[in-house]
Parts: structure tokens; sequence; C-alpha cells
């Protein structure tokens, strides 16, 4: 929410236009907010104070009342455009059904185009509750969209994807980490359900790629990558592009303040282990098949 | 070339063993900072906030604007967008440390180890500190000129000269201490507090003067920074890391020394010395696609 620009991850990374006749909806969707913008505040002008706003008395009640105004101005825009994408998509996932898989990356391919007409219309509606500086919107946003989630998560530094994502209690989102369901490699386009269950922490500018499982309580640290369909265990912390074990968490073990306070500086004598953090790639194993 | 693919999305990348049986008790890796968790019920104090700024801006506009004829208002409206959001920022600014020195007084800020959990008065006051905060944060960095966020952190409480700049990144709202000229690079996350399973660490930060913390890097709990040391891009420091004067790190989930930082040693001493006449003179033919019998015109004319 309150994170600069430069490491905001906009919700415009899962928009890929299949065809262009798709903006048709995104613009739509725009219309009929601003819309109802207009409408609302000709109704406070005109309903209210219309003929007398002239004497100063009405005149101060309603610059009083104006911040409150724009405030519910920007809230009923995302209401509403929320509730048209909302229509419009039950209507499309009637005609067809999102499934997961491995799809061509082309618009002859039915899986992808429809893809891409979810997430042009989802753009809008995200793109306002994004912007908007109470954070419990986006919650409300990804529930209405059709992500299990609770509210007791912490979604708004990163950026998440709309489908196909389960998510647990108590889980935190690091500024700048990637959450995904959906992806590209080349011509192919997968998509696969990403599951995370409790009391997981996923680091600052990582990313889960779609597929992961991630078990209660383990911790994906900063800076780190999970590949397509890994599973990681519980009670463990991971670490590294692609993410590998590092160590056990004992860190929901009580009473672990004193010992956490005192490591001191100049107590890490691990350089060794970040070693194996590092992978070679392995491009002679996939030419030799 | 599709089986491939497959085979690869279903096996575990780790094949390595680690011992169940070790229990480390160490934290070196850097996880999330504690502003991305969010207590709703703070959020009732951002009302009183923006409605108190908001109507000041409405109030200078309706009481500024009366004075002036409407044609020019009307010629005005860019500049008066502008200039309000500006009040609009300030007051925010303004009314929101009114309610953390009165927060502050209640509770004082104190470094530490503690639980991250419901009922703790540390972890609840840390969040309020951070739910206010962060208001004025996100409109200063939503506006044209992110740069006054820089003022925005010297009045929150950040130790911070207007000699450095960190307005890409994310600095957290208390136990920073910024020496002179500074650079902070974009996106970088320069975090105070870390919250490690259950519990959340508090540890002051000091980057020295001179330094540089490249692009997308973590800052994380306890860092100290010496004289003229740089961080490079996309790499983090553990909690307690202490940074030499003079080095430059590098490597991603823990910085390495790499080498003494010798350009720093240029900016002290030498005024930029330039010797003309050693200079080495390059000379590159270059080919040009014409015709064969337009080729001579050309040479004549490099030999001219």
């Amino acid at each position: 929410m309150s994170v600069p620009s430069s490491l905001k991850v906009g919700p415009n990374t899962t928009l890929i236009l299949a065809k262009k006749r798709y903006l048709i909806f995104y613009i739509f969707l725009i219309w009929i907010s601003i819309f109802t913008i207009q409408f609302e505040f000709w109704l406070y002008w005109n309903w209210l104070y219309g003929p007398t706003l002239t004497e100063p008395k009405v005149f101060i009640h309603f610059l009083l009342l104006l911040p409150f105004l724009v405030f519910v101005m920007y809230l009923t825009s995302i209401l509403v455009s929320l509730f048209f994408a909302k229509v419009i998509l039950v209507i499309i996932n009637l005609i067809h059904k999102p499934r997961e898989g491995v799809f061509l990356r082309h618009h002859s391919d039915k899986d992808y185009r429809y893809w891409s007409l979810r997430s042009t219309i989802k753009k809008w509606p995200l793109w306002l509750s994004h912007k908007f500086p109470f954070p419990f919107m986006n919650n409300i946003c990804s529930k209405m969209f059709g992500i299990k989630t609770n509210y007791s998560n912490s979604l708004f530094e990163g950026w998440v994807d709309t489908e196909f994502i389960e998510f647990g209690k108590n889980i935190v989102v690091g500024q700048g980490a990637i959450v995904q369901s959906s992806v590209i490699f080349g011509n192919l386009f997968i998509i696969r359900k990403t599951i995370i269950e409790d009391n997981v922490m996923i680091g600052t500018q990582s990313v889960v790629m779609p597929g992961t499982y991630m078990k209660k309580n383990c911790i994906l640290g900063g800076h780190s990558m999970t590949t397509v369909g890994q599973e990681l265990e519980e009670n463990w912390i991971y670490l590294g592009a692609p993410a590998k074990k590092f160590k056990k968490n004992v860190f929901y073990e009580d009473g672990l303040e004193e010992i956490i306070k005192n490591q001191g500086i100049g107590e890490i004598k691990t350089e060794a282990r970040f070693e194996g953090l590092y992978t070679v790639r392995k491009d002679k194993e996939i030419n030799s098949d | 070339m599709k089986q491939v693919i497959k085979k690869q999305m279903n096996s575990n990348p780790e094949k390595e063993k680690i011992d169940d049986s070790k229990v480390d008790y160490t934290i070196d890796f850097v996880t999330t900072s504690a502003i991305s968790k969010i207590g709703y019920k703070f959020l009732v104090l951002y009302l009183p906030i923006l409605w108190l700024s908001g109507y000041m801006t409405v109030a200078v506009f309706f009481d500024v604007s009366s004075y002036i004829p409407w044609y020019i208002n009307m010629f005005l409206i860019p500049v008066w967008l502008f200039v309000l959001y500006f009040i609009f920022v300030f007051g925010i600014a303004i009314f929101t440390k009114a309610f953390i020195l009165i927060i502050n007084m209640l509770h004082k800020p104190k470094e530490g180890v503690f639980r991250a959990e419901e009922g703790d008065r540390d972890y609840e006051f840390w969040r309020l500190r951070v739910e206010l905060k962060k208001i004025v944060f996100w409109f200063m960095n939503n506006g044209p000129l992110t740069w006054i966020v820089m003022w925005g952190f010297r009045w929150m409480g950040i130790k911070v000269d207007f000699s450095s700049h960190a307005q890409d990144s994310w600095v957290d709202e208390r136990f920073i201490e910024f020496g002179r000229n500074v650079t902070v690079g974009q996106g970088a996350v320069v975090m105070s507090s870390q919250i490690v399973g259950r519990y959340l660490i508090i540890k002051k930060i000091f980057l020295g003067d001179h330094t540089v913390v490249g692009g997308l890097s973590l800052i994380s709990p306890g860092t100290i920074m010496g004289k003229e040391s740089v961080i490079g891009a996309f790499s983090a420091t553990i909690p307690n890391q202490k940074i030499e004067t003079g080095w430059i790190y590098l490597g991603p989930h823990f910085a390495r020394k790499l080498k003494p930082n010798k350009y720093a040693e240029q900016r002290r001493d030498v005024i930029y010395e330039v010797r003309v006449d050693d200079e080495i003179k390059y000379e590159v033919k270059q080919e040009v696609n014409i015709d064969e019998d337009k080729k001579k015109l050309l040479n004549n004319n490099i030999e001219d």
C-alpha cells in the first residue's frame, strides 16, 4: 500500500492482451464507475443543498462534509466496478470454465484467450483498490474474484494473482513479493493452483511460482524463488533461487527472546552455508534428452 | 520437449538432506519487515486525519479563491490542483505527527525482541505507529514530487540529512540513522524491524557517511555500515552484520566482501585531472554502404 513506485508490483502484471476488442469491457467498467460518482455528487449538490447553497450557514455544512464525500465517492467507484466486473466474470465463466493445465500462448488457444479476457476485466477494480489508502479493500477485492483468503492475511505490499490461489490464516506477503498462479514460458502458458497454508511468511522481493505448495509454518526468505510445482515442507526455512532447505524453523517455540537478543556482532560463522544456495544451470541435461 | 518440462515441473530441486538433529537459533536470513502485519482497529485513526487535512485544503481553496474573479480562477485550475495536493499532504503530515506525539507519551518506543502476537504491548504500539506513518509516506510517494518523502522521514523521526537520498526505497518508521550524503537505490528496503516466526526483532540501523546501497537490496535490523562502504545491487545483509569502512559488499541473501572501495578515495582527493598530451587517439575505419564508383569521393574527403 505505501510502497514507493519503484518497489511496486502492479496489477498490470497479468495483463497480456490476446485481442484488442477485450478492451471494451475495460472501458465499460471505467465509464460505469465514473458515472456513479457523478451521479452521487449531483445528488449531494442538488438534493441536500441545491437552492440554498449561497447562504453562508449551508455553505459551511457543504465544506465540512466534502472530504467525507470524496472518500465515499472513491469507495463507491471501487464497489460499483467490482460488482459489474463480478457479473461479467460469472457470465464468462459460464461460457468457458477456467481450468489448470499447460496451454499454448497463442490467441487460437481458447484457455489463453479467456484468461486474457478475465485479467482485462479484473484490471480496473484491482488498480482502484490498490490505490486506496485503506488496505482492507484488497482483501475484499481478491475475495470477490475467488481467492480463498482470510482477513488476517496481509497481501498489500506485493502482488497476488486473482485466481487458483488458496490461502490459510496469518500469512505475510512481504514488500515487492509476487505470488503467481499463471506463468508464461516461451510458447507455453501454464496455470497451476498455488496453495499456501497457515503461518507462512513470504520474504521481501521473493517470487512464488504457480503450483507451489507451501505447508504450515514454513518461511521463504527474502530474494528467493520457488520452481513450478515445488513443495515446501512443514517447519523449514527456505532460501535461494530456486529455493532450498536452509534450516529448521524453530522460531515458533516459546521463550527464545534472550537467545535471539544475545546474538552479538561477529557471531556469524556461516559463510560456507551460503555457497550451496547458488545453483548451476542444467542446460546439458535438457539437450541430451 | 514437453516431456522434459513436465519432468522438471514435478521434480523437487533439493536432493541433499540437512541434519534434523542440530537446532540452530541464529538468525542469518532476511524475511520481511513488520509493516505488512496490519491491525484493522488502528485504521479508525485514518478518518480524523483525512477529514482534518481534507477540510483544511477545501477551506483554503474557498477562502482564497473568493478574492479572485472567476475567470482568473478558471485559468489557475491546474495550479490550484497542484497547490491543494501539497496542502493536503502537509496537513496529513502535521496531524499524524500530533497523534504520534500523544501515542509516544503513552508508550515509549524501544529496541529489543518481542512476541509478534496480539497482546504484546510493544508489538501493538509498533503496528499502530507504522499504520499512522504509512498514510503519510503513501501520499508523498504517490504524488508528483516524490522527494518530499525525505522531509517526511525527517519529520516522522528518522535521523536523516537533506544531503542523502532515499526517496525511491522503503524506509521503516524509526531506529534508523543516516550519515551525510547517503544514497539508497531504487527498490531497496531498509528495515529496522523484522518478523521471524513468532518474534518481532527491532534493532537500530546505522548508515555511515557517503555510503551507497544498491538497487533492490535489503538492509536488515542491526546492520552497521561504516564510512564509504558500498552494498551492491540485489544483495542483502543479515541481522547484526557489520560492513567495514571502505569496502564493497555483494551477494544475495548474505553480502560478502568483494573489494576495497577505491572509487571513494578518488572522490576524496583528486580534483579531476586530464592530461591532454598523453591522451590516446583512436582511428576507426568504417564501411559505408554506397556505390563502388562513388567510394573514391569519400576517401578523398577523409584525407583532406
